[in-house]
């Protein structure tokens, strides 16, 4: 018995001796955590059921704006504004820009995505499998993130470079408000970034991330822009409409409301305190998730 | 009785008469939520209102030089429901939003539905659930209102004067619990996420108010107002409590707009509550 066992021994030293282990190779830098995330998410964000929701809503716009141009090459007199005042492409773009896209589609948009992007993971009950994996619990937040910005941005841009196309040749040049357009894209893809930021945070660290970003967008953040005094500085929409080129349209009473306590801040200002929301927000969701133990309720 | 005898057994137990069994979904639903700390907050955060203007009339009743400002009015009553719109919006996502969509997902659907309940009982049950949280928000303190009125001031006059405030604040908070109801239980039952369903009830209602915005900036027309699902509601309920309408559509569009929309969440509902699902 015993020989057997040492003859054992002594063949699995053998065999030690002639094959060592495998080193395991090291685990991957945060950036490159990042990027295999975000190639995991990116086909998962694209094609799920979600990007219909998405699709119609910047489709929407697409849509009207067709139909407007469709009315008015018929000469439907659709332009004729308030006051028999005659409306321009630019002027209907800008308006397009605000209604649709700055106050509906971004922040929307940042809630659904934004406070998905850990939700999701917990819901279907497989965030396990992405913290089982050697890489910080971080970097599967960036990577995320950073698949919701390419998703979203490469969706709207696109609509808006459409209903512009539509639109603006009304009564108005494509050259004269290509400006314009420049900034309108730049300050929804930095609309998306900021509002994302929040509500990952927000979608890492509470239960109820959905209702909690909705009453802020359309809670919160409407009411206190309408307020005098310092509340809308704690907002994001306050810092973002400050860089719209286009005059803020009163389609209620909200509206009205709000354009008479509007304040402006700086460019300067604006930039700044987006570009600190953003990095707070990130960096604030980034240490959520490294701390948090998320309970998977059966 | 020998153990190895698996042979089928009557049931002893009492059976209740068909056609009731929703309340037991009713009851177990609004418990579930009663039992929420959360929910509890929001809820009493939704009858803040209630006491603001419950001090209004308060005011009003007992220092006659506040009267003309503050003097309740069947307008008062109907800004009151308005403003209930933001926790009618909350609530009909916190409580409705997963009524449907959860179970859905745990495949408790077909469970339900093996058990001696219709399909119109379960749908019942699971309304009910938010029906009754959403007329607690609207009716309940509307009511308690002109109640208050009566109890502040002692005398009925005023309750004599608008007698129609009754039947106007029962059908006006009626009228928003049931599109509210019916169309959330229809986005429910669509999918398996409640959060999908969240977003998409805000969606609708945010988004159709959008383009009726747009198309408001536009033409500088309020005729297009049957565009948007709560401008419709606003405009019927205006005329339910006698006072001038905001828009320029009939109010009959705005009244087939959301009873069209009830039938269609009804439809919706009857294709996607089954207990068999037929995969094609």
């Amino acid at each position: 018995m015993n020989d057997e066992r040492k003859a054992t021994t002594a063949g699995t030293g053998l065999l030690t001796d002639q094959a060592p282990a495998r080193p395991l190779p090291p685990a991957p830098g945060f950036l490159t955590a990042c990027l295999r995330i975000f190639d995991l998410s990116i086909s998962e964000m694209l094609w799920s059921k979600r990007t219909v929701f998405m699709l119609l809503i910047v489709g929407a716009p697409v849509l009207i704006a067709l139909f407007i141009r469709a009315l008015v090459s018929l000469g439907a007199p659709v332009l004729e504004g308030p006051g028999g005042v005659r409306m321009t492409g630019p002027a209907i773009f800008g308006m397009m820009i605000w209604i649709f896209y700055l106050r509906f589609t971004i922040p929307v948009l940042g809630v659904f995505y934004g406070t998905s992007l850990i939700a999701d993971e917990v819901e279907d009950k497989t965030i396990t499998y992405l913290f089982t994996r050697p890489v910080r619990r971080s970097a599967v937040l960036v990577g995320k993130y950073l698949a919701y910005l390419g998703c979203t941005v490469f969706v709207v841009l696109p609509s808006v470079m459409l209903v512009y196309l539509l639109i603006v040749p009304i009564r108005g040049s494509l050259g004269g408000s290509f400006l314009d357009l420049l900034k309108d894209l730049s300050l929804l893809a930095l609309g998306l970034a900021v509002y994302g930021a929040l509500f990952a945070f927000i979608g890492a660290k509470y239960k109820r991330p959905l209702l909690i970003g909705l009453i802020f967008i359309f809670g919160y953040e409407q009411a206190a822009l309408a307020f005098p005094g310092y509340m809308k500085y704690y907002t994001i929409a306050y810092y973002l409409q400050a860089l719209v080129p286009h005059a803020m349209p009163n389609d209620g009473a909200l509206s009205l409301i709000q354009n008479i306590f509007r304040e402006t801040p700086s460019l300067l200002t604006s930039v700044v305190s987006l570009f600190g929301i953003w990095l707070v927000f990130l960096a604030l969701a980034g240490w959520v998730i490294e701390r948090k133990e998320y309970v998977l309720e059966q | 009785m020998p153990i190895h005898d698996q042979s089928y057994r009557r049931y002893g137990g009492l059976k209740t008469s068909p056609g009731r069994a929703w309340s037991v979904i009713a009851r177990a639903g609004i418990m579930t939520m009663i039992r929420k700390r959360a929910f509890m907050g929001l809820m009493l955060f939704a009858w803040l209102p209630f006491v603001v203007r419950a001090v209004q009339i308060y005011v009003a009743a007992n220092y006659p030089q506040t009267e003309t400002l503050l003097a309740p009015d069947a307008k008062m009553f109907r800004d009151f429901l308005e403003q209930q719109d933001f926790f009618v919006f909350v609530m009909t996502i916190y409580v409705g939003a997963g009524l449907i969509a959860q179970d859905r997902r745990a495949n408790a659907l077909q469970i339900y539905l093996s058990k001696p309940l219709m399909r119109a009982e379960y749908i019942a049950g699971k309304a009910a659930v938010l029906f009754t949280f959403l007329m607690l928000v609207t009716w309940v303190p509307g009511i308690l209102l002109l109640f208050l009125q009566v109890m502040f001031k002692g005398s009925f006059e005023f309750l004599k004067a608008n007698l129609f405030l009754f039947p106007a604040i029962t059908v006006g908070a009626l009228l928003e619990a049931l599109l509210a109801t019916f169309t959330m239980l229809a986005l429910s039952s669509l999918s398996k996420s409640s959060r999908y369903v969240g977003i998409l009830y805000s969606g609708i209602l945010f988004f159709t108010a959008a383009i009726y915005g747009a198309m408001l900036a536009i033409t500088g027309d309020t005729s297009l107002s049957w565009l948007s699902v709560s401008s419709n509601l606003h405009q019927i309920v205006d005329l339910i409590f006698r006072q001038t309408p905001r828009y320029a559509t009939p109010w009959q569009v705005s009244l087939i707009v959301v009873l069209g929309l009830i039938a269609l969440s009804i439809s919706v509902l009857e294709r996607r509550v089954r207990g068999v699902e037929i995969v094609t």
